[in-house]
C-alpha cells in the first residue's frame, strides 16, 4: 500500500453505478428492519403500557438478543434463510431495532403527564382508546428519538452482513482490504456516513412535521 | 342533583379514604368541598364520574345510580377540570376544547364552531385556537381546561383544585370568571379545594370536611364565617374570618356622605377635578399643599372589605365611593363602613336554605335583604362624628 493514494478518483468515476447499487442495497437492508421494528414496537409498547407486567420479561428478551454478536446470529440463520440473502441480515437487525424502540415507546407512553391521562379518562376515553388516541401521539417525540438511534446503528451494523455476502456498502471494506486498495474503503465509509446523516435529518424533519408542539416543550422542560 | 348516600371508599389495603358520606349537591349551584389534604375530597369528587368506585353506599346523579351507567357515556356528560389542566399536548387549543364533541361523534366543523364559541366564553382571544398548549400561560391553560369541560354543555361540572397551580392574581381572575360563567350557565358544580378563601368566595354551599370525609360543617359561606360549628372549623377558617366575611357583603350597604355636603373631613380636604373625579387629599389642618392618594371603592361592585380597605388606606380615614367612571359619589368614614355591619349582619344567614341565601351574597348586584343605604340620605348620625376628629 506504500505508494497507493487514499483515494483514486478514477475508480470512483468508473464505479458510480456499482456504488449506487450498493448504497440502495445497504439502505434497504439497514432501514427495512427499523421500519418493521417500529411496526412491532408500537403494538408491543402499547401492550406493555396497558399491562405493565409484560414489560420486564419482554425487555429482558430483547436485551439478550441485542447482546448477541451479529455475526453469530447470521451463522445460526444461514441454514434457514440462506447465504447472502437479505433476510439473513435483516432478521437480526430487526431485533436490534426492536430492542432500541420498545423501551423508547414504553418510556414515551409513560412520560405522558398523569394529568393528561386523567383528563382523557374523565372525558370518556376507554383504556385502549386513550392509549392510541392520546398517549401514543403524545409519545411521538420519544418514538422519533428512538428511531434516530435505531436507524443510525442499523446503518452501521448492516455492513457486517458483508461477511456472509450481503452487507451493501460493507462489501467495499472487504474488497478494499483484500486488494490493499483503500479507495473502496473510503468510499464505503463516506457513503455510510452520508446515508446515516440523511436519514437522521429526515427524522428530525419528520419530528418537526409530526410533533411541532414538542419543539420547544422539551427545551422548556414543561 | 348529585346525591351521595353513605358513599364510602376503603382501599384494598384496608385504609379508609371516606367513611360514608351523605350529601346533596343541588342543581345549578356551586358546592365546594374543602378540607385538609387526606380528607377524601378528591375521592368523593371522583365517585361522581366513576373514576373511583365507592366500596359502600352509592352516588346518584339525577336519581340514577352512577354505578349502573356505562362509565364512558357517564363521563361524556360530566365536565371535569383538574389542577394541571391536563390538556393534550399534541392537539391545538381548538381541538383540545372539541375533545368531547369529537368523542360524541359531532362532525368536525360543528365541533370546532362550538369550540370557538367556548374560547370566547372563557375570555380567550380567537387566535389562541391555533396554538398548542405549551404556548399558553398557566392561567390560559386553565381557561382552556374549563372550556373543554363545557364543550358538550354537560349539566354537571366537577372541578378538582382547578386554580391552585396558578399565581394568586391569575387565580382571582379565574375565580371571578367562573362566577360570571356560572351566573350565565347555572351548572351543577362540585368544586374541590384546600383553600378556604376560595371555598368561601365561590361556594353557594361549602362543605368543610375532616379526615375520612366526615362533614364538619355544611353551610353557606356567610354562616360558615360567622358561626363555625366548632373550634376545629373555626381554626380551619383562620383568625381573620370576620374580616373575610366582609368580603361576602356588598359595599352598597355603607351609608355615604354625599359630596355636595362639603369635601372637608376634619382637617383634610378632598380635591376633585371638574368632572368630580378625586385627585387627592390635602391636609389643611397642617397647612400642607401636597396631595395624598385617595382610597376609592365602587359601591355597586365592591364588597365591604374593599370599602374598609379603602378607608384604612386613606390618610383622612375616609373612603371615597366612586361610580363606574371614577367620579366621586360620596365619602364613607371607617366608622360608616363598620356601621354597615352591625344591625344587618345576621339577616342573610338562613341555614334552612343555605345555597339560596349565599347566592345573593356573591353576585355583583345583589338583592340584599337589608335596605341598602341611600347615598343621598343626609340624616346620617355617623357623619359629623367622623369628620370632627379627622384633624388634630
Amino acid at each position: 500500500m506504500d505508494d497507493e493514494p487514499i483515494v483514486r478518483w478514477y475508480w470512483i468515476g468508473d464505479h458510480l453505478g456499482y456504488l449506487g447499487n450498493l448504497l440502495a442495497d445497504h439502505a434497504v437492508i439497514a432501514l427495512v428492519p427499523v421500519l418493521i421494528g417500529l411496526l412491532l414496537a408500537v403494538p408491543l409498547g402499547l401492550a406493555c403500557a396497558r399491562f405493565p407486567r409484560l414489560y420486564q420479561p419482554l425487555s429482558a428478551v430483547f436485551n439478550i438478543v441485542y447482546a448477541l454478536p451479529s455475526l453469530a446470529v447470521f451463522v445460526v440463520l444461514i441454514p434457514y434463510t440462506g447465504l447472502a440473502t437479505q433476510a439473513t441480515v435483516m432478521i437480526p437487525l430487526t431485533f436490534y431495532a426492536l430492542a432500541v424502540l420498545l423501551p423508547t415507546t414504553v418510556d414515551g407512553l409513560r412520560a405522558v403527564p398523569d394529568s393528561v391521562r386523567q383528563a382523557a379518562t374523565a372525558m370518556g376515553y376507554g383504556p385502549w382508546h386513550r392509549l392510541t388516541a392520546v398517549e401514543l401521539p403524545a409519545a411521538v417525540p420519544y418514538l422519533i428519538a428512538g428511531l434516530r438511534v435505531a436507524a443510525v446503528s442499523s446503518i452501521s451494523l448492516a455492513s457486517v452482513g458483508a461477511l456472509i455476502g450481503r452487507g451493501g456498502l460493507g462489501y467495499l471494506f472487504i474488497d478494499g482490504f483484500q486488494r490493499t486498495f483503500p479507495t473502496p474503503i473510503v468510499a464505503g465509509i463516506v457513503l455510510i456516513a452520508a446515508l446515516a446523516l440523511a436519514v437522521d435529518l429526515l427524522l428530525v424533519a419528520a419530528r418537526r412535521l409530526l410533533a411541532p408542539w414538542a419543539v420547544r416543550e422539551q427545551g422548556a422542560g414543561a | 342533583m348529585i346525591r351521595f348516600e353513605g358513599a364510602g371508599k376503603r382501599h384494598p389495603d384496608g385504609t379508609i379514604a371516606v367513611e360514608g358520606l351523605d350529601l346533596e349537591v343541588p342543581t345549578g349551584r356551586i358546592t365546594v368541598l374543602v378540607g385538609p389534604s387526606g380528607c377524601g375530597k378528591t375521592t368523593l369528587l371522583r365517585m361522581v364520574n366513576r373514576m373511583v368506585e365507592p366500596t359502600s353506599g352509592r352516588v346518584l346523579l339525577d336519581g340514577a345510580d352512577v354505578a349502573k351507567l356505562e362509565p364512558a357515556k357517564l363521563r361524556r356528560g360530566i365536565g371535569y377540570v383538574i389542577q394541571q389542566a391536563g390538556l393534550f399536548p399534541h392537539r391545538k387549543v381548538i381541538d383540545n376544547i372539541a375533545t368531547v364533541p369529537y368523542l360524541l361523534g359531532w362532525d368536525r366543523k360543528k365541533a370546532r364552531a362550538r369550540a370557538a364559541e367556548l374560547l370566547e366564553l372563557v375570555g380567550l382571544a380567537p387566535e389562541t385556537a391555533k396554538r398548542y398548549p405549551f404556548q399558553l400561560s398557566g392561567g390560559q391553560q386553565q381557561r382552556v381546561g374549563v372550556a373543554r369541560a363545557l364543550a358538550a354543555d354537560p349539566p354537571v361540572l366537577l372541578m378538582d383544585e382547578p386554580f391552585s397551580a396558578v399565581d394568586p392574581v391569575v387565580r382571582a381572575g379565574l375565580q371571578e370568571e367562573l362566577l360570571r360563567l356560572q351566573s350565565e350557565l347555572r351548572k351543577t358544580v362540585l368544586f374541590v379545594t384546600h383553600d378556604i378563601e376560595e371555598a368561601v368566595r365561590l361556594g353557594d354551599q361549602v362543605v368543610v370536611l375532616r379526615e375520612h370525609g366526615r362533614i364538619a360543617q355544611l353551610a353557606d359561606p356567610h354562616t360558615l364565617l360567622t358561626s363555625p360549628a366548632d373550634d376545629g372549623v373555626a381554626a380551619f377558617l383562620g383568625r381573620d374570618r370576620g374580616l373575610r366575611g366582609l368580603g361576602l357583603r356588598p359595599a352598597k350597604a355603607v351609608r355615604l356622605r354625599p359630596v355636595g355636603e362639603g369635601l372637608r373631613h376634619g382637617g383634610w380636604e378632598l380635591v376633585l377635578d371638574d368632572d368630580r373625579r378625586p385627585i387627592g387629599w390635602i391636609d389643611r389642618a397642617a397647612g400642607a399643599t401636597d396631595l395624598q392618594p385617595v382610597g376609592g371603592y365602587r359601591p355597586d361592585a365592591d364588597t365591604l372589605r374593599a370599602a374598609l380597605d379603602a378607608a384604612v388606606l386613606s390618610p383622612a380615614g375616609v373612603a371615597v365611593a366612586l361610580d363606574a367612571d371614577g367620579r366621586a359619589l360620596g365619602t364613607a368614614s371607617r366608622e360608616a363602613v363598620l356601621a354597615a355591619l352591625t344591625p344587618v349582619t345576621m339577616t342573610k344567614a338562613e341555614p334552612a336554605e343555605p345555597s339560596a341565601s349565599a347566592g345573593s351574597a356573591k353576585s355583583a348586584d345583589p338583592a340584599a335583604p337589608e335596605d341598602p343605604a341611600d347615598p343621598a340620605d343626609p340624616a346620617d348620625p355617623e357623619e359629623p362624628a367622623d369628620g370632627a376628629d379627622g384633624g388634630r
